[in-house]
């Protein structure tokens, strides 16, 4: 998994972040360590649905995408 | 060819138009240090870059699509709402202030509800069908700077997109789509459908192509250039503002005026986004602070979770929240669309209440106020905006003109410069970053002290603080509001807006402590929208032509059909056609306001504004308490004014050669390769063709010609007549709110793609070099006789007829040293204020260096100089500024 995909994960730029356990520079794609959980993302919602590459749809009504962060969703339940 | 032996000039003609920096060079003054805290914010803020996210924009659409039906500024709050209660918190260690626009450090992000053209793939038939439109001509004639944060390529996981923002590419798919469904619904395209029933919009569209307008005004930037008010957010407090609505709600509900209604539910509601969004960011907090395990860093995030907790609902307790309150409601304007010069205005005097407050209690010291003012700094330097290239590069150079003021009167008219902001000052040199840039409100009644202050930062070559007269900004106010109100007490209130643009202000009576201070903010609208940036020696070429443009041989205006004979009959074309540009694009930009009005009002800004909450009305329903914003921009004017001086001359008087072989001179480039060929845009670095020497005679007569700058009568009543006549036309148009419009004179960053579309000029000029900056600065290298010749020109009218003049000057660190040097440049900068200029900027830096920056980037990361009413990081402008900045004349000597 990458770091890009982890929970403690933190944006600086679309290129890399910063992790929020040890404050290290990391890369977005690089592989990612022992301490990997998974970010709340669309991907990992019982809502959502894959319909093709990097798109999908969202309790069956509104596009959406895999991808997207979704710590602020109200709707958000992990599969 | 003519042989070099049968001419009967030098070859070498250019060693008086800016000289080639060569050699070791002096560097600046030394400065302070920003504080271990920020000084590490810096330095990460040097290592990212430009990113753009579809969070914001997706939530948006999605709750937007869902409300379709629904009274339309409801819907546009519950859709702003969705997409601030959805942003994802992001919190740096050593942050003091939270909160950013988006999730990354330099965060932005499409608004497709504006324009989705741009968004658009480019495989797609919509958007082919965007591109022959005409609309992004001035894209294609752009160069953005190649280093700092700027994704100029396009790398692994992420995308460039308008060689500036990265998008990381899983976002590409859902972004398209998004923007797919503003298709005919944005502004932009609804604009545009309507403004096709103005008469004469086939010459608008030509106009556009021709990049003789820079770019459209009411979907490209509705907002900004104009200053913020802070007032209800520090007086009231979120909750306090929502009860406002809940009361006025109940006023109006069934009274007929039912927009009023609306206008107040909508407001309510989008308090609600803020609120989620700001409780969003301290969960976040709590959430870091669980992770942490420096009890330091701990403490402070558990703070900053304790503030935003209180902040969003109540009135600020301290300076420190005062300031993330000001801060907050800043980022959620710029959420609101897409803005550039959203300006904070006199923060050190909205602010100083609270810090008056915690001074005399003991809770705060200078040392704990120059670091939040410091940290204050980062996050202004920190914006983005997302726009196309040819708005981010060739017109904001990526910056966003966020610009804070310092000095000036108070209400009564005493001097109103405070200790806190001499700490301001303090702040932006030991943190000397492009943002907010400063402007100092030059008047007599300021203590010298502070003025010291002023001219000691301006000389380590931060650029800021821009000079800036007071008075003659409040003639033009006094001018151009009294209609709506305004008296001597008010004009006393504006600031500047944006880069340089005059703004209407108001006092609001903040409550701090049982004790009532009178706090300046903004109360009006936008301003430099209306009519864009017209391209004034790109008129005169159509004259010259009979109303094409040379570059791609399309007619943009109809035939004149004048001989062209006299002076005069060239003169009186070019107001002709001057006028049939300002006409058009008035009316067409008026219908792109009045679309955006209804279909994307502004909910956040208007609530801030003064007198919006209180009637009830929002921005573009002139809820404001000065409307009179709307202008006419200009660019190229010097250039303008040395080709017209040139033909009388040439031409019409010494009769040195015709109008046909001076055209045939400027086909041929006067025997150059254009810039485009060359890459390099200024005059100190072209190269000849071969038959050049053809050329060399009229080429040397044309640069000959009388040049402004020079206190040179007889180019300078050619400015004059010009200024008079510009000023004068602006009146005869009328803006969307049923004002008179009025003149602006600002370059920003547009002298040089506007240049890049422009053959060689009658001033001697080449072709797609860039134009003379700002609005009274000399063509680089043809001022010639000190900086006193060059002041003499630049005010040789009145600079209250307009809403600013713009005077770039560069100096030579030498002449400015130690504190014998900074007496000296403060005098010179009182002596031209004096003479009744408006404004002067400085560039306190020795050319050989920006020579060497140029070729060795990596070394400058930090370099910033000032470009013409912003300064900005000298790798992430384009080459077109940045040849022409080092073309600059160089004063070594101002005394």
């Amino acid at each position: 998994m990458k770091h890009f995909d982890c929970k403690y994960y933190m944006n600086t730029d679309v290129f890399k972040g910063i992790c929020k356990r040890d404050k290290n520079i990391i890369n977005a794609d690089d592989e990612s360590c022992n301490h990997f959980e998974n970010a709340q993302k669309c991907k990992h919602c019982s809502n959502f649905k894959s319909t093709q590459a990097d798109l999908g749809m969202c309790m069956n009504k509104y596009d959406a995408y895999p991808e997207m962060l979704a710590v602020t969703c109200n709707d958000y339940k992990p599969r | 060819m003519k042989k070099e032996n049968d001419l009967e000039c030098t070859t070498e003609i250019y060693n008086y138009y800016g000289a080639k920096p060569e050699g070791g060079f002096l560097s600046r003054e030394e400065k302070k240090s920003a504080t271990p805290r920020v000084e590490k914010a810096r330095q990460m803020y040097f290592d990212t870059k430009s990113s753009a996210s579809v969070e914001f924009p997706y939530w948006y659409t999605r709750r937007w699509e869902e409300l379709e039906g629904e009274v339309q500024i409801i819907r546009r709050a519950e859709a702003l709402k969705s997409g601030f209660e959805h942003l994802t918190p992001a919190i740096l260690p050593g942050e003091l202030l939270a909160m950013r626009k988006a999730n990354y450090l330099r965060g932005s992000y499409p608004m497709p509800w504006m324009s989705e053209g741009f968004f658009l793939s480019k495989e797609d038939d919509l958007f082919k069908e965007v591109q022959n439109a005409g609309k992004a001509s001035a894209d294609e004639v752009t160069t953005m700077g190649q280093g700092g944060g700027n994704v100029t390529k396009s790398v692994g996981s992420v995308i460039s997109i308008a060689g500036k923002f990265g998008l990381r590419k899983e976002e590409m798919p859902i972004l398209i789509k998004v923007a797919k469904k503003w298709f005919n619904k944005s502004v932009d395209d609804i604009g545009h459908k309507y403004e096709q029933l103005v008469p004469g919009y086939g010459t608008k569209e030509e106009i556009m192509r021709a990049v003789i307008c820079m770019f459209d005004s009411g979907y490209t930037l509705p907002q900004g250039r104009e200053v913020m008010n802070y007032y209800y957010p520090l007086q009231f407090g979120i909750e306090g503002i929502k009860d406002i609505c809940k009361e006025k709600q109940a006023s109006v509900a069934g009274v007929p005026g039912m927009d009023r209604l609306y206008f107040y539910k909508s407001v309510h509601t989008m308090l609600e986004g803020l609120q989620a969004w700001i409780l969003n960011y301290a969960k976040e907090a709590k959430f870091m602070a669980s992770l942490e395990e420096n009890a330091k860093q701990k403490d402070e995030y558990l703070e900053i979770a304790e503030r935003l907790e209180w902040l969003s609902k109540n009135r600020p307790r301290t300076f420190h929240d005062a300031l993330q309150l000001l801060w907050i409601f800043h980022v959620a304007v710029l959420n609101e669309d897409p803005i550039s010069g959203l300006s904070p205005g006199r923060v050190g005097q909205v602010l100083y209440p609270f810090w008056k407050q915690d001074m005399d209690k003991g809770v705060l010291t200078e040392e704990k106020t120059i670091e939040l003012l410091e940290c204050m700094r980062m996050k202004f330097t920190e914006l983005d905006c997302f726009a196309s290239m040819g708005v981010v590069g060739g017109v904001l150079s990526g910056n966003t003109f966020n610009n804070l003021c310092v000095g000036g009167l108070d209400k009564d008219g005493n001097s109103a410069a405070n200790e806190l902001e001499m700490l301001i000052l303090e702040s932006a040199m030991s943190c000397d970053v492009p943002q907010p840039t400063l402007s100092l409100l030059y008047d007599e009644k300021l203590p010298e002290e502070f003025l010291i202050k002023g001219v000691e930062c301006t000389k380590i070559g931060t650029g800021y603080p821009a000079w800036v007269n007071n008075r003659v900004a409040m003639e033009f106010l006094l001018n151009n509001f009294k209609k709506e109100g305004m008296a001597l007490e008010e004009a006393r209130a504006w600031a500047i807006g944006g880069c340089l643009e005059t703004s209407p202000g108001s006092w609001m009576p903040l409550e701090v402590n049982g004790e009532t201070y009178y706090i300046p903010g903004g109360s009006a609208p936008a301003t430099s929208v209306g009519v864009h940036f017209i391209s004034l020696p790109k008129v005169l070429e159509a004259v010259l032509y009979d109303g094409l443009d040379k570059r791609t041989g399309r007619r943009v205006y109809p035939a004149h059909g004048s001989k062209l004979e006299s002076y005069n009959d060239i003169w009186n074309v070019f107001k002709h056609y001057f006028s049939i540009t300002v006409e058009v694009l008035t009316l067409t930009n008026n219908i792109q306001h009045d679309i955006w009005g209804k279909i994307s009002p502004s909910i956040i800004n208007s609530m801030l504004k003064p007198d919006c909450l209180e009637v009830g009305k929002d921005i573009s329903n002139k809820g404001c308490r000065y409307n009179r914003t709307f202008n006419v921009e200009i660019c190229g004017g010097v250039n303008l004014v040395n080709s017209l001086a040139s033909i009388k001359k040439n031409v019409f008087e010494e009769k040195n050669f015709s109008l046909a072989e001076l055209k045939a001179a400027i086909d041929a480039n006067f025997g150059y390769l254009s810039a485009l060929e060359t890459g390099s845009y200024s005059l100190i670095e072209q190269v000849k063709t071969a038959n050049y020497t053809d050329w060399l005679k009229i080429h040397k007569q044309c640069l000959d010609a009388p040049k402004y700058g020079n206190d040179d009568k007889y180019v300078d009543d050619l400015f004059k007549e010009w200024q008079i006549w510009f000023s004068k036309m602006c009146e005869n148009y009328i803006s969307l709110y049923n004002e008179p419009m009025y003149s602006c004179q600002i370059s920003v960053s547009t002298h040089a793609p506007m240049g890049a579309v422009t053959l060689a000029t009658a001033d001697g000029r080449l072709c797609g070099t860039t134009f003379a900056d700002g609005s009274v600065s000399a063509y680089p290298g043809s001022d010639k006789n000190g900086p006193y010749a060059l002041f003499n020109s630049a005010t040789c009218y009145d600079h209250s007829l307009s809403q600013n003049s713009q005077l770039n000057m560069k100096i030579h660190p030498s002449v400015v040293k130690g504190r014998e040097g900074s007496r000296k440049f403060l005098e010179m900068i009182k002596a031209y204020l004096r003479k009744g200029a408006f404004h002067a900027q400085f560039n306190v830096v020795d050319s050989r260096m920006l020579k060497d920056a140029q070729k060795n980037p990596e070394n400058y990361r930090g370099l910033m100089v000032r470009v013409a009413g912003f300064t900005q990081y000298w790798v992430e402008l384009g080459k077109q500024i940045q040849d022409e900045v080092i073309a600059r004349t160089e004063y070594e000597q101002i005394g």
